[in-house]
């Protein structure tokens, strides 16, 4: 099976005044299309840190010394291991923001696009002072500018009898997208079908609204200069260099081009259950609870159709109800986006709900990886077990906890990181890191207990 | 709650302080007792029965038998009337004449400045967080520290001696060269004050007459107090921007732009540098109080004729209409230029408007 | 932001604190040159003869004045030298009286613009500070009221305050101060209470009132510990910014021209008329002298902001 991302032997350390805290090492991971993988550990065992960094989101005191990330044939990490070796001990941050402004420039093209993240925070991840719809709809505009053009020109240009014959499609067709892009590309106009089907899918309004919302897609207010310049938008795929810089162009293309992105982000809020759209996108974040925030975010993330999602924490800064929403949520959108998703969580209990394989991390490894079934029913590495167990459940009369502590990152023991609260610990524990050892079809294993004799 | 909401209530919030303004320019006033009141409305030469009857009258004029509360109402009465006593300047005249010629030349000049200020300290600021450490960083970080520290006399100073010693590109005092005044028509001269009309303003009052000469000169006195108002304030301005977009650009909401594939121009400019800003703008408002005492120092410095310069000339001469006037003015200016601010803050932050 | 408990922990931090101020070199370079005005201030103050000066409290002694009368009146400032490294000024006081050597008088001035300025901050701030605190504190209509006064301090920019203060009571150096003290503790008391009002928010105060403690033991043991440290950087950092104040006030002419004291501002004044002129020195050397205080206080404010700063210790 083709895998969306890979992960090799990466290793992060973090140089701060208080010493240098070895966050990833030697992390290998595969994430297979269309699967949602699930990240589970303590706090402190480098799960978030991995995130960013397949994301090159690190601060600028965190060294990438080793490894790699590969993403649609590429290097991610490459620019930054590059320095980390170069530097060895005498690493800089300083220096660092250098390389990392080219790491930014680099990654512009695949974040957002390609890879997308959501944030552990919802609370402080949106802009406070700009507006919801704005911060979706930027996500559109930065890298498919196009796209909103060809929405715009297509609702413009596609006569009544074109609409009627799209919606006799969809509802011969049962919302079947394939019959509905063959009509829209026949007819050049590409970018309604996003919107018909949009409506066709709402689970919120009526048959008979939705028909009438498809019939009058094609009501648009008729803006000539509007029309001629996303017109020349659409062709080239992107904004050419004389609207960015003549500043007329500049504010008519991102005017227009906005007002679009506002719409398609009402469309995403809807599709992800927030209530009142179009009252939302011009509302500001401090008017939002932390759910609605979550799915703003979520939204950002997924505007572009990306091949991997990968979120942090989810369902971590919300209260329960909210968890259940935002877990349906993922369930929901797993089956209509064609996306492979890595979800964080501390919490197996919610990884257990959306995930379909689940990868346990400690002290900055991976030491078990196996599908979600199995790592609860039969989970193999003794940390995995004893995470499983402490799991409180209706029929438990005891909390078991985990005896010790996780180390001090700064100086990790040797051998296998978990050694000293291991229960079944022996002699090769402590001088020899753990192989990743397979177990059956699925499963993955990072402990000399299960070495073959 | 609206924009409009915001800016009523801070209208209202206004008054206390105007009301407690008033009082204190009123505790000034009678401050040094009835007879240094008085003292200017006294005419010198009387003496014996005639100067008591005329000390009789005016204590009658001016209510200074009654209570404190009662002169206090109609002192009011009478500013709100306009009629603010009288000032020693330029040989003495009526305080609220005063103001409207000198106001106008610290507008002038706290305004110029301010715009200015903003004009640089923008990119500078910016520019200087995002290429953190970097030569220009350090330099600038260095400059603005070195302003910050510099007492503004000594900027002042320095800019004279350098463009008007050293240089001696710019005239270092008054408003105008003495000879151009004689080319500016009769009818704008005041108790032998130049007052140009209609705004009052030299430059401005020339430019529109057509004295093109006279509007240049002028123009190039208001040059160097204007230039060190703006040295002392863009250091103040630049540091706390630069902090600010450093604090900025740490924040969870930056690392989702980069994260949504945005490149650092515009994560720069449209996300962080509007965060920025609030407390920049902030800032800025307890600044202003700087900016005008600031302007008290140049205007001595340079001799220009504003309302710092005519503080100064109170406090040497014990002119009682004077230091009343211009605490007064100064109070009001501050006041409306912290509302000023305020809204300006309301404009930016859409978390105060709702 | 936590304060430590248990004497070790305390130690500890107190280790750490130090390391990161030490690590800030030109803080470092700061407290360096600042102890360094304490010292000649000192010096100056209890031995002026060891430093070479006769006339210590003025800026020319009667004694000077009449020993030198002939070849002094009048005479213009001299350029800076090898017998007089600052150069020479005037003394106005008595009809531009001259060969009044910078250096000296600057020494002299040292001890006098440190005690003004500590005199000035640590009063006006106790004051401001007080009544922040108990308005934060108190809350409702203390807090109404007492905010109200400090509104309509805040409504005159303070130069103007302190010139009219001084009008009042008269322009001498002690007037001086106190005008400034006047001018000074709004902003204490604003600062002072908007801490309070944000540590009094903080979940381990309403911890500590939910387990029973009286309020005046969470005034002392919760509230100070968390409102005195920045305070008492933003004090640091006010010792220097004073200093500009109040010699901007001598500038302008605040002091009478006869005041025959040596104060930084002062000097500068009694140089004023000669400069264009020419005789840069009268006020260039006053001018840095304040400017090097001002620098010095400032990057050690910074490095103290270094260590009170959770996120900047890391």
């Amino acid at each position: 099976m083709a895998a969306a991302l890979q992960v090799r032997d990466l290793q992060v350390h973090f140089h701060t005044r208080r010493g240098v805290f070895r966050a990833l090492n030697g992390v290998n991971l595969v994430l297979r299309e269309g699967e949602v993988l699930g990240i589970a550990g303590e706090s402190g065992c480098g799960k978030s840190t991995l995130g960013l960094t397949v994301m090159s989101l690190l601060p600028r005191n965190a060294a990438v010394p080793g490894g790699q990330v590969i993403y649609d044939e590429r290097n991610l990490v490459n620019l930054q291991v590059d320095y980390a070796k170069s530097a060895g001990d005498r690493f800089l941050p300083k220096r660092n923001e250098h390389v990392l402004k080219r790491v930014n420039k680099a990654m512009a093209s695949i974040r957002g696009v390609g890879l997308s993240m959501v944030f552990q925070e919802p609370m402080t991840s949106l802009n406070p002072v700009l507006t919801i719809g704005f911060q979706i709809a930027e996500a559109v505009y930065l890298h498919n500018p196009a796209l909103l053009a060809k929405r715009r020109l297509a609702r413009e240009a596609a006569t009544p009898q074109d609409l009627r014959e799209i919606l006799r499609l969809l509802e011969e067709n049962e919302g079947d997208e394939a019959p509905i892009r063959a009509y829209v590309a026949a007819k050049s106009l590409e970018g309604l079908e996003e919107q018909a089907l949009f409506v066709w899918r709402r689970p919120d309004i009526h048959r008979a609204r939705k028909e009438k919302a498809i019939l009058t897609l094609g009501e648009v207010e008729p803006r000539r200069f509007e029309r001629s310049i996303l017109g020349v938008v659409a062709r080239a795929g992107s904004i050419p260099p004389q609207f960015r810089w003549i500043p007329i162009f500049r504010k008519v293309v991102r005017h227009a081009l906005f007002r679009e992105g506002y719409r398609k982000a009402e469309e995403l809020l809807t599709s992800l259950g927030v209530p009142n759209a179009d009252r939302v996108v011009r509302m500001y974040p401090h008017e939002l609870s932390g759910g609605m925030r979550q799915r703003v975010v979520i939204a950002i993330a997924l505007a572009n159709n990306p091949s991997v999602v990968i979120m942090d924490e989810p369902t971590s800064a919300v209260d329960v109800t909210v968890q259940a929403q935002i877990l349906e949520l993922i369930r929901q959108i797993r089956n209509t986006i064609h996306a492979s998703f890595i979800v964080i969580s501390h919490d197996l209990s919610v990884l257990a709900e959306v995930c379909d394989r689940i990868a346990i991390m400690y002290a900055g490894r991976i030491v078990e990886i196996a599908p979600v079934g199995d790592t609860l029913t039969h989970p193999l590495h003794p940390y995995t077990q004893l995470l499983v167990s402490a799991i409180p459940t209706l029929d438990r009369k005891e909390i078991v906890g985990i005896r010790g502590e996780i180390p001090d990152m700064r100086d990790p023991p040797s051998g296998c990181a978990f050694h000293p609260r291991c229960p079944f610990a022996f002699g090769k524990c402590a001088t020899h890191v753990p192989i990743d050892i397979p177990q059956g079809k699925e499963q993955l294993v990072a402990c000399w207990l299960y070495e073959a004799k | 709650m609206k924009l409009w909401v915001y800016v009523v209530r801070r209208l209202i919030l206004l008054i206390p302080t105007l009301i407690g303004l008033t009082f204190i320019v009123f505790g000034l006033l009678h401050a040094g007792g009835t007879t240094e009141f008085i003292k200017d409305y006294l005419n010198p030469r009387l003496t014996g029965p005639a100067r008591q009857a005329a000390i009789s009258d005016l204590i009658i004029r001016f209510h200074l038998n009654e209570p404190l509360f009662v002169q206090y109402f109609y002192w009011i009465r009478a500013v709100l009337g306009g009629d603010l006593g009288y000032t020693a300047v330029q040989g003495g005249v009526p305080v609220s004449t005063a103001l409207t010629w000198f106001l106008p030349n610290t507008l002038v000049l706290t305004v110029f400045a301010s715009a200015l200020t903003w004009i640089l300290a923008i990119p500078i600021g910016v520019f200087s967080a995002v290429r953190r450490d970097s030569v220009i960083d350090q330099g600038v970080r260095v400059a603005t520290f070195t302003l910050y520290s510099m007492p503004i006399f000594l900027i002042g100073y320095g800019l004279l001696v350098l463009f008007g010693v050293t240089w001696r590109v710019l005239p270092i005092e008054g408003m105008l060269n003495e000879q151009l005044y004689t080319d500016l028509p009769s009818s704008w001269f005041d108790h032998s004050f130049a007052v140009s009309s209609p705004t009052h303003i030299l430059m401005f009052d020339a430019f529109i007459h057509g004295y093109w000469g006279v509007a240049w000169d002028a123009f190039l006195h208001v040059v160097a107090p204007t230039l060190t108002l703006t040295l002392a304030l863009l250091a103040g301005i630049v540091r706390i921007l630069r902090a600010s977009m450093l604090e900025v650009l740490d924040q969870d909401y930056i690392r989702l732009a980069r994260a949504k594939g945005a490149p650092e121009r515009v994560v720069n400019n449209l996300h962080a540098r509007r965060n920025a800003l609030l407390p920049t703008v902030t800032t800025f408002g307890y600044l202003v109080a700087s900016l005008l005492g600031g302007a008290v120092v140049v205007e001595d410095i340079f001799t220009f004729k504003g309302i710092g310069w005519w503080t100064t000339q109170a406090l040497l001469m014990t002119d009682v209409g004077g230091i009343m006037g211009t605490t007064l003015i100064f109070g009001l200016v501050l006041v409306l230029a912290n509302l000023a601010v305020d809204i300006l803050y309301g404009l930016l932050d859409p978390r105060i408007r709702y | 932001m936590a304060v430590a408990f248990g004497s070790k922990a305390r130690f500890d931090d107190l280790r750490l604190s130090a390391r990161v101020f030490l690590a800030n070199k030109s803080a470092v370079a700061g407290l360096v040159i600042f102890l360094g005005f304490l010292i000649v201030g000192l010096l100056v103050t209890l031995t002026p003869g060891l430093m070479g000066i006769q006339d210590p409290g003025v800026f020319v002694s009667n004694a000077f004045i009449n020993a030198n009368v002939a070849n002094c009146s009048g005479a213009w400032p001299e350029p800076p030298s090898a017998a007089h490294w600052f150069g020479t000024t005037e003394y106005q006081g008595a009809g531009g009286f001259g060969c009044i050597d910078l250096f000296n008088l600057i020494l002299k001035a040292i001890p006098v613009d440190l005690a003004l300025s500590f005199f000035i901050v640590l009063i006006g701030a106790g004051i401001g500070t007080v009544i922040g605190i108990l308005a934060g504190y108190m809350g409702r209509y203390v807090d109404e009221g007492l905010m109200r006064l400090t509104d309509i301090f805040f409504g005159i920019p303070f130069l103007v305050l302190a010139i009219a203060v001084g009008f009042v009571i008269g322009r001498t150096l002690l007037n001086m101060a106190v005008a400034l003290m006047i001018v000074w503790w709004p902003l204490y008391a604003r600062y002072g209470r908007s801490l309070t009002l944000s540590t009094k928010e903080m979940a381990f105060v309403e911890s500590a009132t939910a387990a029973g403690s009286g309020r005046w033991k969470i005034l002392f043991k919760h509230i100070l510990p968390n409102v005195l440290p920045p305070i008492f950087i933003q004090i640091s950092l006010d010792v220097g910014t004073v200093v500009g104040i109040f010699s901007a006030l001598a500038f302008i002419g605040f002091l009478p021209t006869d005041a025959n004291l040596p104060e930084l501002g002062y000097i500068t004044n009694q140089g004023l008329t000669l400069a264009p002129l020419g005789y840069w020195w009268t006020v260039v050397f006053p001018g840095a002298t304040i400017t090097l205080f001002a620098l010095a206080v400032n990057l050690m404010g910074d490095g103290f902001r270094d260590v009170i700063d959770p996120r900047r210790r890391s």
